[in-house]
């Protein structure tokens, strides 16, 4: 009963948060200014020249990265659960593991979304494989991964295993390649657009406000599913002992 | 055990030469996985000159042959990982070496060590062709003995993730296609090093030894907290 109410309180915070992080970023927080007055004469907005444009497609930040590390954060629960499971072998923290990782897939994919359209306006192009990008892919990849081999093994005691084996090996390998994008450099393509100088006061609150909001609909998610799954599981138990 | 020969030998030391002698001796009565890798490698190669059939003689290869070359071992490796346990699960050798008194470590790095023995093996052989084929009248640009030390750093990983990995997999439905699902998302960040440090060997130009340091620690680093973790996880996974 206290989990229900903690999963509404956080629904509605969530909600209050992403909207103000909404409003405040499109309405107070301040527009970030691109300098490419330094490389091209300038650039064709509406019709008109702009030698400084403002990037309205920066807005997307405050809710692209957010997600992204949400993302990352569900993705450890993946790992945590799975060390857990491996320790006491209850079947209750294999079935969170694996609500964990769906909940990564679907932040994962959203910051997959968000972000390709925040490439195709900025650099013009779908895909590059720049380290952001590329590690988002490999973290996909993975997630992907685990439900793939959850799905071929059809034994429920090695599934468990194997799933939380390889939910620890993924989630220790998604930082690294996170690190090796960067340190590895593909001279091709660098980072094109930084935030200069950090964010004003505005732009943090949204950012803030997002990130919170971001987390709690995270765990909403999380928390909606994990019940479902507990109702399904006791359904199972029942038809099973009404069978006998 | 009083009455073992050799009492200066720790246990799992014995157990350790037993599994890798037991591996090896069953390869060489067969050659069935060495002869299988080294052939698959060798049609990898054809392919690739079948792509490379249009560029022209103006293409220098050296730009891509560190990808090439590594591009081979990962398909050849993942073939030989997957053999070296369906052997032992299709012929229940693996239920006997659960049942013997074995340190479950003992196996992992057994099975480890064979596999990456298996895959130096074919890379001694293959690596030669490779430049003989597509390499042979391109000068290197780096130390040749470079290119041999960037070959083990990474068969070290790939030998010793691919042993988790491969045992996982084997218990499946897909076998080699949950193998390579699993396998090349996780091995992306040691391949991306190994390949850099690869290609800083076979390019050279200015500066490419500390780029090639800098890959082969970076490589190093992967295998370091990826065999760890598969140590700690192989127990679990070989037991369920």
């Amino acid at each position: 009963m206290d989990r229900k109410k903690l999963t509404l309180i956080a629904l509605a915070t969530a909600g209050v948060l992403t909207l103000a992080d909404l409003v405040i970023a499109f309405f107070v927080a301040a527009p970030v200014i691109s300098n490419m007055s330094l490389d091209i004469a300038g650039v064709n907005i509406g019709g008109k020249l702009f030698a400084n444009p403002i990037l309205f497609s920066q807005k997307i930040f405050y809710f692209h990265v957010p997600v992204a590390i949400t993302s990352f954060v569900v993705f450890f629960f993946t790992a945590f659960y799975g060390v857990k499971f491996l320790m006491t072998r209850d079947r209750v923290f294999d079935t969170k593991a694996r609500i964990a990782t769906e909940v990564t897939l679907i932040f994962t994919l959203l910051t997959m979304l968000t972000g390709d359209l925040w490439t195709r306006v900025e650099w013009n192009t779908w895909w590059v494989w720049e380290p952001r990008l590329t590690t988002y892919l490999i973290m996909l990849l993975l997630v992907i991964g685990y439900f793939v081999l959850r799905a071929s093994v059809e034994d429920e005691e090695k599934r468990a295993v194997y799933a939380s084996a390889f939910g620890i090996l993924a989630f220790l390998d998604a930082p690294i390649s996170f690190a090796i994008t960067r340190l590895v450099p593909s001279s091709q393509h660098p980072v094109i657009l930084r935030l200069g100088g950090g964010l004003d006061a505005w732009q943090l609150t949204a950012f803030l406000l997002g990130m919170f909001g971001m987390l709690c609909f995270g765990y909403v998610i999380y928390q909606l599913r994990y019940r479902e799954e507990r109702v399904r599981e006791r359904i199972e138990v029942l038809k099973a002992t009404l069978e006998d | 055990m009083a009455t073992s020969p050799q009492p200066a030998e720790s246990n799992s030391w014995r157990q350790f030469k037993a599994i890798l002698r037991k591996d090896i001796v069953m390869e060489l009565r067969t050659f069935e996985m060495l002869t299988s890798m080294i052939l698959y490698t060798v049609l990898t190669l054809v392919i690739y000159q079948i792509a490379l059939s249009q560029s022209g003689s103006g293409f220098d290869v050296r730009l891509i042959a560190a990808g090439l070359l590594w591009l081979a071992f990962v398909f050849t490796s993942m073939l030989g990982l997957n053999r070296s346990l369906v052997h032992e699960k299709d012929q229940g050798c693996l239920e006997a070496l659960l049942l013997s008194p074995v340190d479950r470590p003992v196996i992992f790095f057994a099975k480890a060590v064979g596999n990456l023995i298996f895959l130096l093996i074919v890379q001694v052989i293959t690596m030669p062709l490779f430049f003989v084929m597509f390499l042979a009248n391109r000068p290197l640009g780096g130390a040749w003995w470079m290119i041999p030390l960037s070959l083990l750093v990474g068969a070290i990983g790939i030998a010793g993730v691919g042993t988790l990995l491969a045992t996982i997999s084997v218990n499946t439905r897909g076998r080699d296609f949950i193998l390579a699902v699993l396998f090349v998302p996780i091995m992306y960040p040691l391949l991306l090093a190994a390949v850099g440090a690869t290609s800083a060997a076979v390019l050279g130009g200015t500066g490419y030894v500390t780029e090639f340091w800098r890959d082969l620690a970076l490589a190093g680093g992967y295998d370091a907290i990826m065999l760890l973790a598969a140590y700690g996880l192989y127990e679990f996974v070989i037991g369920a």
